[in-house]
């Protein structure tokens, strides 16, 4: 009898969930409930806790750049991993094409960096 | 995997597209390297001798039939046609957007990303010079346009289309007066046409679903010879529609286009009313003509209702509007009415007066922006219609260029608008739809009345004090408006100039 | 004998389930061990006992902390969004579980009477399913930060979600010449691949040197072994836990069991990426050269052993990381990564390719010496034209910086104002530096 070889990532990953949410919910139970108001307030060292805006507020805008590199790094990436691959297979051909979209990457990055998107101050 | 091989690429037909995305990338490396003093200079240049060199090389393959890339491109009459159209509209576009003279810095935001209104804002629209990555921005969109009209399969087309979307976006947004206008319109630009974008997306999907292929040969061939129930095809076809239609702005996929034509930078509208229709009934006629042609009895009255739709909304807005950027719009959108009636007359006819058409009315609307460009007063250009009236006192030259762009859309004979709505309508009667021609004569007369308002009002008003000044144009946009004018006269007198080229060119390629 | 991918679809149902049993156990006990492992040896490295009342030597001492966190009071900030809260936790547990489920630990083995791979499962792209569950991993950090409701935590998890992106870039990256050279994303394959070292001699002594690449690919792992410290929050790149700004990070307003998860996690996270980079870079079970002379080092039940050895290896440079370098500053952190790590790996990869193309594909003189031309011209382009940091300009004087305020500036008193010395205090006033009173910085 066989069965697909993702099947066993699946149980693995079954059984953490399991174990998570079983850990989480019991421990309401067994741990004791002693009611304090300031407990319940947010953490800031002991000064009064600063109000959160409605929806998280608003961060600086630098969190939204990275994410945006990440992606167009991480497509990158993952153009390159088939690439990898098959490299063997692909010759001079692939290190060819390769070489023309990294470069096409690359003068992004370069803009990006001489623009100062990679700075963090 | 060992029989993996190259794709063979026909480099010389493709050159104009490969010569236009390195110029882009290389305008982008400028960005990056170049100290700023210089910048304005070096990217102008590059653009421009891009443009020119993508221009001769395009001119060089005038005869070149073929497809190429498996299939991916089809470089042809319609497509090489096209493609010269679109660099030539777009050399005198990027004319406009290097103008300087006019407003110190230029047309474009220095700084996007300040805050409007701030001190920061005032600071730099005093005096800090404009943008220069509009002009990589734009090679990207003209490439992408150019990649547009040559794609022979649904997939490339809709990458094309993004390419050449995304630049339109971003340059809606960095006008340097009424920033707050220019970035809604980008932001209303985009959001629609992501949407058109979707639809499109699954049109191609649809199709495929029913082709199992998504080049325009096979679908041709699948539509023809399938049994099967072609609901699917016919729903593919309609999605397809909406997403190029869109483009085209037509009636009822038209909503964007008044708002974006005003708040754009006013050289950026003049590049989108000419080289993006350009581009987006290039595709038009492609999809219809090679992928479709099979399905014409049936597609022709829905698009034909379409048609008239926008002959006669676009005609009857544009009579209510009061600014003039927002009139050339709806003037634009009743143009793209009689482009369709042109493509549904279908046959060697249709295609070549449609491909005429394009290219006239591309060098009249560029040089009716041209003029806006140059009304100014101290807020920027004077939009209000109420401003221009008396401007023939005051600056005759600027307002007999423009009575004469003005005529050429109503289609006063000896004008190219003339010749080219000639044109449309004589190949759709011979295509036995007088229906369409009909409604189309109807709706001229009823655009000639905005025009000629407008005509009237500039000669036959007093100059008030809030007329504003003509300023003295550039050498850029001089040469702009003298070849936008020169265009509309020339192919007015003597169109067979134009008309034999496009008839030469009227083939597609499957 | 070397597993395939074959191996792992004939196993049976009941051997998978042991195996899974298995490596989830493993993983506590690993965990258990690596928390008091951790803080033995930093206790050492600061010259002091450790943990030493619990069990024997103290080894116990992590247990009993683990069992005493569930009964633990609860709190859970009124300003939290429950359900968030509470899913959090147990997103960052499972992903660390799951990576494991492809990390091999040996060859084939009999256990009662079946042949199966000490693996739980192998497929053609493991080493995907190992980023994609370290990646969703920082959902749960990003999403206990934002749910907690609290400041400290949204910042926290907000630099960690940056940091661990930037930083899975860089690792991403760096394993591509692994799969260059393998030819596959099987962790199998690539640990089958790296079996085969090539025997070198050396005064005299002939022996097999490793084929281990983390030296044919030094660069590659040097990046990565970065990047991983990057990746898994830990010292000297621990900023979303600096606990001198940001309290606890992300799991400030998290206790009792829930905040166990995520401890939990983090160490999980540590062996996942110990074991990644053992099975990547230093050859994954198979031995290594004085063992191999002995010819049953690779076979059986022993590979596991140099497995974990390999792991606990790496585990203690994390501890030793941690026990020598100060925190980074966020700014030079990111820097890093985005302007150094990521351009220095996409050159090396290309660098990469085109030796490889040279030595694999038969090519034409012609060709060759172009390419070997175009390798090194890209070199030099890059070294001439690699943007180097801007001069710093020479500091304005004073009067300078108080010419450059904008208008409407907080007046200041004058330069020259002499304040005399109090006559009880008959020291001198030390000598400052000057005041930095630019308010208004220049804008790029």
């Amino acid at each position: 009898m066989s069965f697909s070889p993702y099947v066993p990532i699946v149980a693995l990953f079954v059984l953490g969930a399991l174990f998570a949410l079983f850990s989480v919910s019991i421990a309401p139970i067994v741990g004791p409930k002693r009611y304090n108001r300031a407990k319940l307030d947010a953490y800031e060292c002991g000064i009064e806790p600063t109000p959160q805006p409605v929806g998280g507020g608003r961060f600086p805008v630098k969190f939204y750049l990275t994410a945006m590199l990440f992606i167009v790094f991480d497509i990158e990436t993952i153009f390159l991993y088939p690439w990898a691959v098959s490299f063997d297979a692909l010759g001079l051909f692939g290190l060819v094409e390769m070489v023309l979209f990294i470069g096409t990457v690359f003068i992004a990055y370069a803009y990006v960096w001489r623009r100062g998107g990679l700075n963090w101050d | 995997m060992e029989d993996l091989k190259a794709p063979s690429i026909d480099y010389a037909a493709v050159a104009p597209i490969l010569i236009l995305f390195g110029a882009a990338c290389l305008g982008v490396v400028v960005e990056a390297f170049v100290p700023r003093r210089a910048r304005h200079a070096v990217q102008l240049t590059l653009a421009l001798l891009a443009t020119l060199a993508g221009l001769v090389v395009v001119i060089t393959q005038a005869s070149t039939r073929v497809t190429t890339a498996v299939g991916a491109l089809a470089i042809d009459g319609p497509a090489v046609f096209l493609q010269g159209a679109i660099l030539v509209l777009a050399l005198v576009s990027l004319l406009l957007m290097g103008e300087r003279k006019l407003e110190p810095g230029g047309a474009f935001v220095p700084q996007a990303a300040i805050t409007v209104g701030s001190e920061a804002d005032e600071r730099q629209a005093a005096r800090a010079p404009g943008l220069t990555e509009v002009y990589p921005i734009s090679l990207f969109a003209i490439a992408g346009m150019l990649l547009f009209v040559a794609a022979n399969d649904l997939l490339t087309m809709f990458i094309a289309l993004e390419v050449f979307s995304l630049p339109l976006y971003l340059l809606c947004a960095l006008a340097r007066r009424r920033r707050l206008l220019s970035q809604e319109a980008a932001l209303k630009y985009f959001l629609l046409g992501s949407y058109a974008s979707a639809f499109f997306l699954f049109g191609v999907a649809l199709v495929y679903g029913f082709v199992g292929a998504v080049d325009l040969a096979s679908i041709h061939t699948a539509a023809a010879e399938s049994d099967r129930d072609p609901l699917l095809l016919y729903a593919g076809l309609a999605l397809l529609s909406i997403g190029l239609l869109f483009k085209t702005a037509a009636v009822p996929f038209h909503v964007w286009t008044p708002d974006v034509y005003q708040g754009a930078p006013t050289p950026v509208t003049a590049f989108m009313a000419a080289c993006t229709k350009v581009a987006a009934f290039g595709a038009l006629l492609r999809v219809l003509y090679v992928g479709f042609n099979g399905l014409s009895w049936d597609f022709t009255p829905i698009l034909g209702v379409v048609a008239v739709l926008t002959m006669i909304i676009g005609a009857v807005l544009a009579v209510t509007q009061t600014d003039i950027k927002r009139l050339l719009a709806y003037s634009s959108i009743a143009n793209a009415g009689y482009l369709l009636v042109g493509v549904l007359a279908s046959g060697e006819r249709g295609l070549a007066s449609t491909m005429f058409y394009l290219v006239a009315y591309g060098f009249s609307v560029l040089a009716a922006f041209a003029v806006v460009t140059l009304v100014r007063d101290a807020d920027g250009e004077a939009g209000h219609l109420s401003r221009w009236a008396g401007l023939g006192r005051r600056s005759p030259l600027i307002a007999g260029l423009f009575t004469f762009i003005l005529l050429a859309f109503a289609g006063i004979p000896l004008t190219s608008g003339f010749i080219s709505k000639f044109a449309v309508f004589a190949a759709a009667m011979e295509g036995g739809q007088t229906w369409l021609v009909i409604a189309g004569v109807i709706s001229s007369i009823v655009l000639a009345f905005p025009y000629l308002r407008v005509v009237v009002m500039m000669w036959l008003s007093d100059p008030s004090d809030a007329t504003p000044t003509v300023s003295v144009p550039g050498v850029l946009t001089t040469a702009a408006l003298a070849i936008g004018v020169a265009m509309t006269l020339l192919l007015g007198v003597a169109p067979s100039l134009l008309l034999d080229l496009t008839t030469g060119a009227a083939e597609f390629v499957q | 004998m070397d597993p395939t991918l074959q191996t792992f679809e004939n196993d049976v149902w009941w051997i998978a389930l042991i195996k899974v049993l298995g490596v989830f156990v493993l993983l506590l006990l690993l965990t258990l061990f690596t928390i008091n492992y951790e803080r033995k040896v930093v206790a050492r490295m600061a010259v002091r006992p450790g943990p030493n009342q619990v069990g024997p030597k103290g080894w116990l001492q992590s247990l009993t902390d683990g069992l005493k966190l569930p009964f633990k009071e609860e709190i859970i900030p009124r300003t939290a969004d429950k359900v968030i809260y509470f899913i959090a936790p147990v997103i960052s547990a499972t992903c660390a579980f799951t990576a494991f489920a492809v990390i091999p630990f040996g060859p084939v083995v009999s256990i009662f009477g079946q042949q199966t791979a000490l693996q739980v499962t192998d497929v053609p792209v493991s080493v995907l399913v190992v980023l994609a569950c370290s990646s969703l991993g920082i959902y749960g950090v990003v999403l206990a930060g934002w749910a907690s409701g609290s400041t400290y935590p949204l910042l926290g998890g907000l630099r960690s979600s940056a940091q661990m992106i930037s930083y899975e870039v860089a690792m991403g990256l760096s394993i591509v010449a692994v799969f260059m050279m393998s030819g596959s994303m099987s962790t199998s394959e690539i640990v089958a691949a790296q079996g085969d070292g090539r025997e070198v001699s050396l005064f005299g002594l002939d022996f097999t040197a490793p084929g281990w690449y983390a030296v044919l690919l030094a660069p590659s792992f040097v990046i990565y072994a970065i990047s991983a410290v990057g990746e898994t929050n830990r010292a000297p790149f621990d900023l979303p836990e600096a606990e001198s700004e940001l309290v606890g990070g992300f799991h400030t307003e998290y206790s009792s069991f829930k905040f166990a998860l995520f401890f939990l996690a983090e160490y999980i996270n540590m062996i996942t990426v110990s074991a990644l980079c053992t099975t990547l870079f230093l050859g994954g079970w198979h031995a290594t050269w004085p063992i191999t002379l002995w010819s049953g080092a690779n076979t059986g039940w022993w590979p596991m052993l140099w497995f974990l050895a390999k792991v606990l290896l790496c585990l203690f440079v994390f501890i030793w990381l941690r026990a020598t370098l100060p925190r980074m500053r966020y700014d030079q952190f990111m820097r890093f990564g985005w302007k150094v790590l990521i351009p220095v790996n996409l050159v090396w990869i290309l660098l990469l390719a085109t030796v490889r193309v040279l030595q694999t594909s038969d090519l034409e003189a012609q060709t060759r010496f172009t390419l070997i031309g175009a390798a090194v011209l890209v070199v030099v382009l890059v070294a001439v034209l690699w943007p180097s940091g801007k001069k710093a300009a020479p500091a304005p004087s004073l009067a300078e910086q108080i010419a450059a305020r904008p208008q409407g500036s907080f007046p200041l008193p004058p330069l020259d104002l002499q304040v005399p010395p109090s006559p009880r205090v008959a020291r001198q006033v030390a000598e400052r530096q000057p005041a930095d009173v630019s308010s208004d910085r220049s804008e790029v």
